[in-house]
């Protein structure tokens, strides 16, 4: 019995096999109909918005295991672009414009943490609430106007490709993601973090400090989405009022695709790595496909929801197998 | 032989799960107007009986019969087992507690008025009956179920079930939020339904309580009946020794009777009544623990016992008060605080605050001493893996794997996580409230000589029990809390099962 089960249970248990198969699957799939997929440029597209995708799904990713959301982070996106932006055309050095970006970022994020910890109202609410008010300072700050001419310097951030193909974003999304899976996994904060979101009373009284840990999961978030926004600046050569719009959307599904769960507790982040990945693979091939931008919408939606049925039940299956186990071993 | 067939006959029940038979061939009857106590450890098979009974596993699911008044019955759920007359209160109180109480007796079946709304009046009505049947006279049935207090919970419950007209009521660990008084009151009413001639399965662990109120006793052990007892015949050493497989030599270790100096001293605490506004629940409360001390905290339910040590442990806030450590005044704000000062808390509820289920086993103990386990930030996994596995076995925690989900541990084996988390902290002080409430005999007794071991290795601890049995048992000395005072002080020797009920009862 034990036997048996343990090697399914091992694969199960990776939580990343799925997607990674999925993955795997999709690209002999997507290849086999269109062989201009798998060419170089193609996939440095991919891999270029799988970067500025990636890059907030990191922060996301913490916020779901602790438990919260945060449907701010498109308009911090755009608010993070702008704030950089304006500082460049007026006239401020490149670090201290991309800084002052990266504060306001930092901003938002102190101020959602701290009305969700110390005033005790959901995320939902409250980062519902900053999606609009950042938003609105955004076009208040440009009239909807976009922000430019930039800098060549700055712009060639973006536009600096590692090897001729590496897209800048994809190494500082791979370099963050590495960052963050040994905070998650390796420090203090990073369990403190899954203990919150698993349960935070419990966490509490076994003498974490849930708010600190709640506080510094939606700045980690809004910086990140600022980071990512100041990136699409740079690569755009000018901050866009509308930039971000339903890139939250992107993000939490990209973290939920890649099997961190919306009750807190779990995740991962290889998973939301491949997680961002698929997301892009798909939106890219549905249009290497020429299949309407419309449709695109229909499938993410499909694609979404089939992952969290799948991944419950994968972890009833888990569940059910452990029972099992620990009744055969008492047994034994 | 009696010639009218039992109201109630399961025959040659087998039930297996993957793997697991859960229960092997049992048999027994139930006669009219007869209160049948099923006893087992966690596991014996008593909750899979209970549940293939009132129809949460349907009649494909195991094999044998259950005959009722000597006829042979299907169920394929619960709602064709209620309405042959078989309802079952479970042990989590199973309330919507933001509904009314009318609301949560008459859920599923509220009366409606000729064009479809719900007729109130009549709802109203029959639960104010129901409720009054339950002694329960004066009570506003429009109240919302979360404001009364668990006794209450209770009682509605109990209306809920009896607005199905059961004709056998399968009541699961009924007492285990309740006090003594509250348990009389309780018993009171079994014995009135019984009287009517309703017939009862009563699931507990208390053995007294089973003594007291049950005709007839059913030990079930790893899925197998082990043995019937008549009241007559009641003996609490053959029946635990039944339940637990083994012989047991005395029912609690000795103690030592050596203390050491004052460890803490706590000096006119004052609590805010949770649910009063504006009231206290407790009031110049002062107390004094010494080294390897085990002190006891008795009172009835709303007396504060949890209060006081939540506020101790600073995750309750009190009004005033001050701690001393070693004489030394001490400020405990928070949880964080107390961590560090050498104390540690086990609460009454474990699911909703006692362990993280989806956390590995290794990874809900070490998560009091993480930065302790760390190196430049980062946790050190060989020590974590020492630290953890060296607590665990020092709790006794069966399990094969310190990876698993503390979810798939049973009830007792998650307390001795809960208190090893608290070993591994230089812990010098520990709380415990409730630590055996929903755990097995067997269990039970393997954590009252862990406690009685820590505390003879120095660890102060402060328990509370709602069994006085259990806690004269354990303790060196005891508070007995009442009216939001400490009404009095015992030592071990003078303290009686009638004289704790007595101070906690007294005004």
């Amino acid at each position: 019995m034990n036997l048996k089960i343990k090697p399914i249970n091992k694969v199960l248990k990776m939580q990343e096999s799925g997607i990674l198969l999925v993955i795997i699957l999709f690209t002999i799939i997507i290849t086999s109909i269109n062989p201009v997929f798998i060419t170089e440029k193609n996939l440095a597209n991919v891999f270029r918005s799988t970067g500025f995708t990636l890059i907030t799904t990191l922060g996301m990713t913490l916020v779901l295991i602790s438990g919260g959301i945060d449907l701010s982070v498109g308009s911090v996106y755009a608010l993070g672009g702008t704030i950089s932006a304006l500082c460049l055309v007026a006239g401020l050095p490149i670090p201290v414009a991309i800084l002052l970006g990266l504060l306001a970022g930092i901003l938002v994020g102190a101020v959602n943490g701290w009305i969700i910890v110390k005033l005790n109202i959901p995320p939902l609410i409250v980062t519902l609430g900053m999606m609009y008010i950042a938003r609105g300072v955004v076009y208040v700050t440009t009239q909807g106007v976009p922000v430019y001419p930039l800098p060549d310097q700055f712009i060639s951030i973006e536009h600096f490709d590692l090897f001729g193909s590496v897209p800048s974003v994809l190494i500082i999304a791979i370099v963050l993601s590495l960052l963050f899976q040994i905070i998650l996994r390796n420090t203090p904060f990073g369990r403190a973090v899954y203990a919150v979101g698993g349960n935070s009373e419990a966490a509490r009284i076994s003498g974490i400090d849930d708010k600190k840990i709640k506080l510094a999961v939606y700045m980690i978030t809004s910086f990140l989405a600022a980071v990512a926004g100041i990136m699409m600046t740079s690569r755009l050569g000018s901050s866009q009022a509308n930039a971000g719009t339903g890139y939250e959307m992107t993000v939490i599904s990209a973290a939920i695709i890649g099997g961190t769960s919306t009750y807190g507790g779990v995740g991962t982040i290889l998973g939301s790595a491949l997680g961002a990945l698929f997301i892009e693979m798909l939106s890219n091939s549905l249009t290497l496909a020429r299949i309407s931008v419309y449709w695109q919408n229909v499938v993410i939606g499909v694609v979404l929801v089939l992952a969290v049925v799948i991944d419950t039940y994968r972890r009833k299956i888990i569940q059910r197998n452990e029972i099992i186990q620990t009744k055969v071993s008492k047994a034994l | 032989m009696n010639t009218t067939p039992p109201i109630l006959s399961m025959q040659y029940v087998t039930k297996k799960f993957v793997g697991t038979v859960a229960l092997d061939d049992v048999s027994f009857d139930l006669k009219s107007g007869e209160i049948l106590a099923v006893v087992g450890e966690n596991g014996a098979g008593k909750s899979t009986l209970m549940k293939i009974l009132s129809g949460n596993f349907g009649h494909n699911d195991f094999d044998g019969e259950i005959l009722l008044n000597g006829k042979k019955c299907r169920f394929d759920d619960v709602k064709d087992a209620e309405a042959a007359g078989i309802v079952m209160i479970h042990q989590e109180i199973n309330l919507e507690l933001d509904l009314s109480i009318t609301e949560n007796i008459m859920l599923g079946c509220l009366p409606q008025t000729p064009i479809g709304l719900i007729d109130w009046k009549k709802a109203h009505a029959r639960a104010v009956t129901l409720m009054k049947l339950l002694n329960m006279h004066d009570i506003d049935v429009e109240k919302n179920v979360r404001d009364l207090s668990v006794s209450d919970q209770q009682s509605v419950s109990i209306a809920r079930a009896l607005n199905r007209n059961p004709k056998i009521l399968i009541l699961d660990e009924p007492t285990s939020c309740l006090n003594k008084s509250e348990t009389q009151t309780l018993f009171d009413i079994i014995r009135d339904l019984r009287s009517k001639g309703l017939s009862c399965l009563y699931i507990s662990h208390k053995i007294d309580e089973l003594f007291e109120i049950c005709d007839r006793a059913l030990v079930l052990r790893d899925g197998k009946k082990i043995s019937e007892y008549e009241k007559k015949d009641f003996d609490s050493k053959i029946i635990i020794e039944d339940i637990i497989g083994r012989k047991i030599d005395n029912v609690l270790p000795k103690v030592s009777e050596e203390l050491g100096e004052e460890v803490m001293r706590v000096e006119n605490f004052t609590i805010a009544h949770p649910y009063a506004f504006g009231k206290t629940i407790l009031e110049n409360v002062s107390f004094s623990i010494r080294k390897g001390e085990i002190l006891g905290l008795y009172g009835l339910v709303g007396s504060g016992r949890s209060e006081l040590l939540g506020s101790i442990f600073g995750s309750v806030n009190k009004l005033a008060g001050e701690i001393y450590l070693n004489g030394q005044r001490v400020e405990i704000s928070s949880p964080i605080k107390a961590k560090q000062l050498g104390i540690g808390m086990v609460t009454e509820d474990r699911k909703k605050d006692g362990f993280i289920g989806m956390m590995s086993i290794k990874h809900n103990v070490s998560i009091t001493v993480l930065k302790e386990i760390s190196k430049y930030h980062l946790i050190d996994t060989r020590l974590e893996d020492q630290v953890t596995s060296k607590f665990a076995d020092k709790m006794r925690i069966k399990t094969s794997n310190m990876d698993s989900n503390a979810n798939t541990l049973s009830g007792g084996n998650q307390q001795k996580l809960i208190i090893a988390k608290w070993l591994a902290t230089k812990l010098k002080i520990l709380l415990l409230d409730e630590p055996t409430r929903g755990i097995d005999v067997g269990t039970k007794f393997e954590i009252y000589s862990l406690i009685k071991t820590l505390a003879s290795q120095g660890l102060s601890i402060i328990v509370t029990s709602s069994e006085v049995q259990e806690l004269i048992g354990l303790c060196d000395r005891f508070l007995v809390l009442s009216h939001g005072q400490v009404r009095k002080e015992l030592l071990r020797k003078e303290a009686t099962e009638s004289n704790l009920l007595f101070y906690s009862l007294a005004n």
